[in-house]
């Protein structure tokens, strides 16, 4: 009974739920203002997209006559119960040792395109040509970044449990080897897949060069176009809540590194790095590229991420 | 390849480049065209203004006491094109560099300058006679004296009488 | 009530403006894109954002004459940003007709059509006139959300 509550409490509260919350607006707020000072601007407050929620849930909802009424209505509250439930499955070493009796990387791996298909159901159901287009892109993008997220995930697993003989997806324990060997950042038969891995963060966040879903000048925002009022916000939540879950996942899976055993300070630092992970991936790559076209990224993603997954699985299954 | 990251360091050292407005002040150029302006002891009344405006923004009525007329210039349609100060003949009405035009939508048609021209009159037999200023004197003659100023504040009838007297009493010396 | 007033302040930082063109010559849309994207004039850090969709709209900046062959459609563009919105006139064509004002397909005012909050006259009006219209703009959104 108590670990259901706790389970509960981890749920809601801490790492998922509030916290991831915040974090996640915070960790956007910052990409906004980063991304401002890397053109010479002031940018928004770090706050910003904390008050663009709490105005977005005070203005009136607008649904289309001809759409799904329902399905409107659930895909938002779909994404967002999914990234919020992964958040939950996130090891903060040091902290939280992320439900390793309920669940895994696998776990993971099924949770990570919920928010992905929420995107899909709202474009379809809003009865709009851009929400339409917006859908078939972001299905496109998505057969293009799963395959390197997963070859990555067999990867570590198979590094990790290498000893042992066969491949250990639990992410404590991936924590726990990392803690005894050294971070797999310094290792260079590991490097390739954390390549494929920093490529695979701005696929699934939709973010430029890959953010041909949600063009905001090419199909007027895509399958969020006919969005307004609460919903909308439940959709920026999603966002905030899957940045979290994608450096976090990241930060886990290649330096988890703890500093002393203070629970306070390891949870900063973890914060620290993910905020880190997330200016190389998404801010940096943001200021500095222009969208590609579909068929680009699709090519690119088979070439590059996916054949440098590739090569750090088989560096990995070779040298162990 | 590497220009990028260079430019974004050389941005992130150099800091913002935002001007502090609203929060501050900013710069507005000398020649700037800004709202229009009417100086009313220096214009005549001609309407060259009103048939060169590109947006119709000026107006000048008549009283109905004959002492004067009332111009109006409605910043609402005025396109700030300049075409009022090149053409008057006078330098009566110019654009200043005032550009803060914001304002609420039921204040629409007050938004607007009112000047009150008013008309001379004869210093021999009151009639009424548009003003001539001093520096369209000093336009067409271009230099002015005591004499001309006498002269131009008669009505033209009344100068035509002075005039002729006055070449009628050369002609006699 | 206080956290009820907290919450009404911290929506009111974040107003996002949406641009329609109503037969406008264009004088006017770009220096509203001037305003937005260049970093001299940068409207981020009043916590504005331009956003592509009229349903994620608060504050409305018209542009343009309304001609007749766009009228209903800007009628209708309007109709589907959702309550509360402010709407800000820029340029002198939607407040009287501006230069176009007899012409053949200019039929009448904007604000015979839209209820219109805020002018900001002039062809085109400098970026910082732009600007203060904006700010006067959050001041009134401020009392509506």
């Amino acid at each position: 009974m108590s670990e259901t509550l706790s389970y509960i409490f981890h749920l809601l509260i801490f790492p998922g739920g509030l916290f991831a919350l915040l974090f996640g607006l915070l960790l956007k707020g910052i990409d906004r203002k980063v991304f401002a000072r890397l053109q010479r601007r002031i940018g928004p407050p770090l706050l910003q997209p904390l008050f663009d929620v709490i105005k977005l849930g005070r203005k009136e909802t607008l649904i289309p006559a001809t759409a799904h009424k329902g399905m409107f209505r659930f895909a938002p509250v779909l994404g967002f119960m999914g990234a919020m439930v992964a958040a939950m499955f996130i090891p903060v070493p040091g902290v939280w040792d992320g439900a390793p009796g309920l669940g895994d990387m696998l776990m993971l791996l099924y949770l990570l395109p919920i928010p992905a298909v929420a995107l899909i159901l709202a474009g379809s159901s809003s009865s709009s040509p851009f929400g339409a287009l917006g859908a078939s892109r972001e299905m496109i993008l998505m057969f293009a970044y799963e395959i390197p997220l997963l070859v990555v995930l067999l990867t570590v697993a198979l590094r990790v449990g290498y000893a042992t003989g066969g491949v250990e997806f639990s992410l404590a324990r991936v924590v726990e080897y990392q803690l005894a060997h050294g971070s797999f950042l310094l290792d260079p038969v590991m490097l390739p897949a954390f390549a494929a891995y920093l490529l695979f963060i701005p696929g699934t966040m939709g973010s430029v060069p890959f953010d041909l879903a949600e063009a905001e000048t090419e199909i007027l925002e895509g399958p969020l176009l006919e969005y307004s009022g609460p919903s909308l916000a439940m959709f920026q939540l999603m966002f905030a809540l899957k940045m979290v879950v994608v450096t976090g996942l990241g930060v886990v899976l290649f330096f988890p590194g703890t500093l002393g055993t203070n629970p306070v300070v390891n949870l900063a630092w973890f914060c620290c790095k993910a905020t880190g992970l997330m200016l190389v991936a998404v801010t940096l790559l943001r200021a500095s590229t222009g969208r590609l076209r579909t068929d680009q990224t699709f090519r690119f993603y088979l070439k590059y991420p996916t054949g440098l997954a590739y090569a750090g699985l088989g560096l990995t299954w070779i040298l162990g | 390849m590497l220009t990028i990251f260079k430019l974004m360091w050389r941005n992130l050292v150099q800091g913002p480049s935002t001007e502090p407005f609203p929060f501050g002040e900013t710069t507005t150029p000398e020649r700037l065209r800004g709202k229009v302006a009417v100086d009313a002891k220096a214009c005549t009344g001609c309407e060259v203004c009103i048939s060169v405006c590109a947006g119709g923004a000026l107006r000048q009525e008549e009283r109905a006491d004959g002492s004067g007329k009332d111009f109006y210039v409605w910043h609402n349609t005025c396109a700030f094109c300049g075409l009022c100060q090149e053409y008057c003949p006078t330098g009566a009405i110019r654009l200043t560099t005032d550009w803060s035009t914001v304002h609420l939508n039921q204040d629409k048609y007050t938004y607007r300058e009112q000047v009150f021209i008013a008309h001379a009159s004869c210093e021999q037999c009151s009639a009424r006679m548009p003003r001539m200023p001093h520096g369209t004197i000093e336009t067409i003659y271009g230099r002015t004296n005591p004499h001309l100023d006498t002269l131009y504040r008669l009505c033209p009838q009344c100068r035509r009488e002075k005039a002729a007297i006055q070449l009628g009493a050369n002609f006699h010396e | 009530m206080i956290l009820k007033d907290r919450l009404k302040n911290m929506a009111a930082r974040s107003p996002w403006l949406y641009r329609i063109n109503a037969g406008s010559c264009n004088g006017c849309d770009v220096e509203l894109a001037t305003t937005a994207l260049i970093p001299r004039y940068d409207v981020e850090r009043l916590g504005c954002r331009y956003c592509g969709s009229p349903k994620h709209a608060d504050i409305v900046l018209i542009t343009g004459p309304l001609t007749t062959m766009v009228r209903d459609k800007v009628i209708r563009v309007y109709d589907e940003i959702p309550h509360p919105k402010v709407t800000v006139a820029v340029g002198i064509c939607p407040i009287s007709g501006g230069v176009f004002r007899d012409s053949h397909s200019v039929r009448g005012t904007l604000d015979e059509v839209i209820p219109v909050d805020i002018n900001v006259p002039g062809c085109p009006p400098r970026p910082q006139a732009i600007l203060e219209g904006v700010a006067k703009a959050m001041e009134i959104w401020k009392t509506r959300i």
